[in-house]
């Protein structure tokens, strides 16, 4: 981290990302989209078991409920055929529905249980629904010491994450 | 579409697209300019309508399928994959409804590939559920638009089918004058129309056949599931549905970025401390496996993240027993997703990548994960059964990426030059891992020369630089170079890595330091002296060990007149085991156990010749050895003239038995490309543990004399001091 000079009233705790834990997919039932429940080592000591896996759990509720195949795709499919399509451009396909219902359930969990113990849920959607990315944010003392020891390289690696885009 | 930026306008590209869009829209043009108004009026207006209807659901389904996105993954971005360019292993094994399917690293986008998701070279992205690249559309066609081409298919055909029809209704009946302008055009647009009908029929046919498996384009061209089981089929009726009736998916890319609203503050609130387990039970994709290690591996880029920065902890050694060498090579990377190969499935081969510095941590690292390197040799030599296990499992591999590449980019065909020397793989998928496990080797000896491994990734480059780092071993010649580049990346400390590649470097560094003290008294040529090495073969199976008991005790017995016959037994007895390695190793990188008639050759034919042959097992090491016989020599030589210098430490140090057994290259060089060879192919077969070892080394009659020539791999000949 670059060295920063320190005001009076900038001497208060800060936090600094130190490292990134990413929730693979679980391909056991095919190409649908789930999430790995497994408790990741590295949150050991940042957040109680059964609140990630609710979060997971739920997480994979939502994307299951999207992708269902019932009645109501069915229709959307057919009336997106008899207006060639031109219907997408005006409504919300089912699936998107269900995103914005997840953007704002992960929206809730972060600011209600997630932040709280210095960690953020990333929305799956931007890493391409392959992993759900949760950063660690370590407790930096206004006295500028690092943080964890893998926070330089994550860190470092956060900064410059769009690159490959 | 494409999420790489930088891209030259290629006009050459939009050529089928263009004429696709030319012909489709020109013909029906004409066909309604020409012979609709006809047809309205003495036969029914309907048809035109109907023809349009058809039409306009032709442009719909043509214009999704060519602008849409297909699902395009965006790229991954560093932070997922901090270490993972030099230490992850190719491959990553989930299990799908009880089948093993592979993902593969894609270097490009830097992550491991989901199920059914290939990289598509023409328009550089991974693509979801790739189905193929089509010209037509200059599209790929993935998950999310592959309904729409399917519907583009199938309502072509139909508007084919109509417009052929009507102009035939138009000129049998001739509603009009039979000789005009319109009739000409009609004809000319029936025989545009039947021109295409064919072609399109048989590839709408073809789709209707993949929609009903359950497959796609990609997965049928490349023989995935040829005499295995689709894990992604879910019956007729459903696969058709899911592919007609599922909301669409959505796109990766181009969202607009969520911005973050939650603030993070300290202080942050602490859970209670729980039980702080170190044994992780690990669940990955109902593969369960339980490794003790002082690192969990909740997450792959999270371990890896932490073995970056961490020091490597110890090897979970009483573990390893329970994986066959593959998996034992990746549980002894903390860092590596090794969990997801569970115990219960027998591992695929495991591509691994890895960054050449690592060679050298991993040798100060050695004392430590020498038992576990040797632990996952021994399983990986006593598990032959799971090696037939696996090649008998339904032969799917998730490599997508492989053949579409092939297909598509002449870089891959690096991949296959690589094809004659592996085995005769039948399938591609044996053809891939063959080669991917020829790359490992090369890997070894390219990490040992300490070039670095940001190549790795890929097919091609691995091929390559596995290539050129055997042509360094070929000949002694360059094997002083070899060895100061092996001296090189030792000294280096290591960097709290613990890679699968640990074994193979500590194996060889082992090996080295074990020739290098008969080296620098047989052959001048090596030198330096090298490490013991860490890797020890008491944990080779027992026929191997037998076999090498075997040899030793010929070994020690006074030299006997027949020379000649000695040396052929003891050929064919140092045959067996390359031989017999290989054909585990060739088993275990194909699906299926195809490679048992290479293996059993060496061990039926003691002749040298027969190891000159490019086998695909052989092949590898011959190469590694180079041609020249006579260079081999010395190194065969110094091999065999040290194992049988130890014959009382055979017990201690089976190693070097099995390195005696194994003159094909410098022993330095023989455990790289063992270690190598079992890491690629992810089946135990490092220290050539078949079967037929034991059965060869018997026949080996007793040493005659002080020296005794010995014919080993690719046909060269040593001279072995007993």
């Amino acid at each position: 981290m670059a060295t920063e000079v320190h005001s009076l009233q900038e001497l208060r705790r800060s936090a600094s990302l130190a490292t990134k834990v990413f929730v693979q997919r679980d391909y056991s039932d095919g190409t649908t989209c789930q999430f790995q429940t497994k408790f990741p080592p590295e949150l050991e000591s940042r957040i109680e078991r059964q609140l990630f896996e609710e979060t997971v759990k739920t997480l994979n509720g939502f994307y299951a409920e999207a992708e269902k195949i019932g009645g109501s795709s069915y229709l959307e499919g057919c009336l997106a055929c008899a207006t060639a399509y031109f219907i997408f451009l005006c409504m919300e396909t089912h699936y998107e529905k269900v995103l914005k219902k997840i953007s704002k359930y992960i929206q809730e969990q972060n600011e209600k249980i997630y932040a709280p113990r210095g960690l953020l849920l990333t929305d799956p959607l931007e890493r391409g629904m392959r992993v759900i990315e949760i950063s660690i944010y370590e407790d930096r003392c206004s006295s500028g010491s690092s943080s964890s020891g893998s926070s330089s390289s994550s860190s470092g690696g956060g900064g410059g994450g769009a690159g490959g885009r | 579409m494409p999420a790489a930026s930088g891209k030259r306008f290629k006009p050459s590209k939009y050529v089928p697209v263009s004429a696709a869009a030319i012909f489709l829209v020109g013909a029906t043009t004409l066909f309604f300019a020409f012979t609709c108004p006809g047809l309205s009026l003495y036969i029914s207006p309907v048809i035109p309508v109907y023809n349009a209807v058809v039409f306009l659901f032709v442009l719909a389904n043509f214009s999704m399928a060519t602008f849409m996105d297909p699902g395009i993954f965006p790229r991954a971005e560093e932070d997922e994959d901090k270490e993972d360019d030099f230490r992850a292993p190719l491959y990553k094994t989930v299990e799908i409804k009880g089948i093993q399917v592979r993902m593969k690293w894609c270097a490009t986008c830097r992550f491991y590939r989901p199920p059914r998701c290939s990289h598509c070279s023409v328009c550089d992205n991974c693509v979801e559920e790739f189905d193929h690249h089509c010209p037509w559309v200059n599209n790929c066609i993935g998950r999310r638009n592959y309904r729409y081409f399917f519907l583009f298919l199938l309502s072509l055909t139909t508007h084919i089918m109509g417009v052929f029809g009507f102009g035939l209704l138009y000129v049998l009946y001739q509603v009009e004058e039979l000789s005009g302008v319109r009739m000409a055009v009609t004809m000319v647009v029936m025989c545009v129309a039947g021109l295409f009908f064919i072609p399109v029929a048989g590839l709408t046919g073809f789709h209707v056949v993949l929609v009903a498996r359950g497959r796609t384009t990609n997965e049928q061209v490349t023989g995935k599931f040829r005499g295995g089981v689709n894990p992604f089929t879910n019956g007729c009726c459903k696969n058709v549905s899911r592919v007609l009736c599922s909301s669409p998916a959505p796109r990766y890319l181009g969202r607009p970025k969520a911005e973050q609203t939650v603030l993070v503050r300290p202080p942050f609130l602490r859970p209670e401390v729980s039980d702080g387990q170190i044994t992780v039970k690990i669940m990955d994709n109902g593969i369960q496996t339980e490794l003790k290690r002082t690192k969990s591996k909740g997450s792959l880029e999270v371990t890896e993240s932490q073995s970056a920065d961490a020091e490597p902890p110890p090897p979970p050694k009483p573990d390893l027993s329970r994986y066959t060498g593959l998996r034992t090579h990746l549980t002894l990377a903390t860092n590596e997703d090794s969990s997801l190969l569970g115990k219960d499935s027998p591992p695929t081969p495991t591509m691994y990548k890895y960054r050449p510095g690592y060679s050298s941590s991993s040798s100060s690292a050695a004392l430590p994960h020498s038992t576990s390197a040797k632990l996952s040799r021994v399983n990986s030599l006593k598990e032959p059964n799971s090696i037939c296990e696996s090649s008998r499992k339904p032969s799917y591999r998730s490599e997508p990426s492989l053949e579409p590449e092939s297909f598509r980019s002449p870089t891959f065909g690096k991949s296959f030059h690589f094809d004659p020397l592996s085995s005769g793989s039948r399938s591609s998928s044996l053809k891939s891992a063959q080669g991917t496990g020829f790359e490992m080797g090369h890997l070894q000896s390219i990490r040992s020369e300490g070039t670095t491994s940001t190549s790795y990734k890929s097919l091609v480059n691995q091929t390559r630089n596995g290539s050129l780092s055997y042509d360094s071993l070929l000949t002694p010649s360059d094997s002083p170079d070899f060895e100061s580049v092996q001296a090189g990346p030792e000294p280096d400390p290591p960097v709290g890595y613990t890679s699968p590649f640990l074994s193979a470097r500590i194996a060889q560094q082992r090996e080295t330091d074990l020739h290098g003290r008969f080296a620098s008294a047989v052959s001048p040529k090596h030198a330096p002296p090298r490490e013991p090495s860490p890797v020890r073969y008491d944990n080779l199976s027992r026929h191997i060990v037998a076999s090498i008991q075997e040899r030793e005790k010929l070994l020690q017995q006074p030299p006997a007149p027949g020379r000649e016959e000695d040396v052929g037994l003891v050929d064919s007895g140092i045959q067996s085991t390359p031989g017999s390695s290989n054909a585990p190793r060739t088993s275990s990188s194909s699906d299926d156990s195809k490679r048992s008639p290479l293996g059993k050759n060496p061990l039926t034919r003691p002749a040298p010749p027969r190891f000159g042959k490019p086998e695909p097992p052989h092949a590898l090491r011959v190469r590694s050895l180079g041609s020249p016989d006579q260079p081999a020599a010395p190194h065969l030589g110094k091999s065999v003239s040290y194992s049988s210098q130890k014959p009382a430490s055979q017990a201690s140090v089976p190693e070097t038995e099995e390195v005696a057994l194994q003159p094909l290259l410098a022993p330095k060089d023989e455990v790289q490309m063992r270690t190598a060879y079992s890491k690629s192919n992810g089946q135990p077969k490092s220290l050539g543990s078949a079967p037929p070892g034991p059965g060869q080394v018997p026949l080996s009659s007793p040493t005659r004399g002080g020296v005794k020539k010995v014919s080993g791999v690719g046909g060269t000949t040593y001279e072995i001091s007993v």
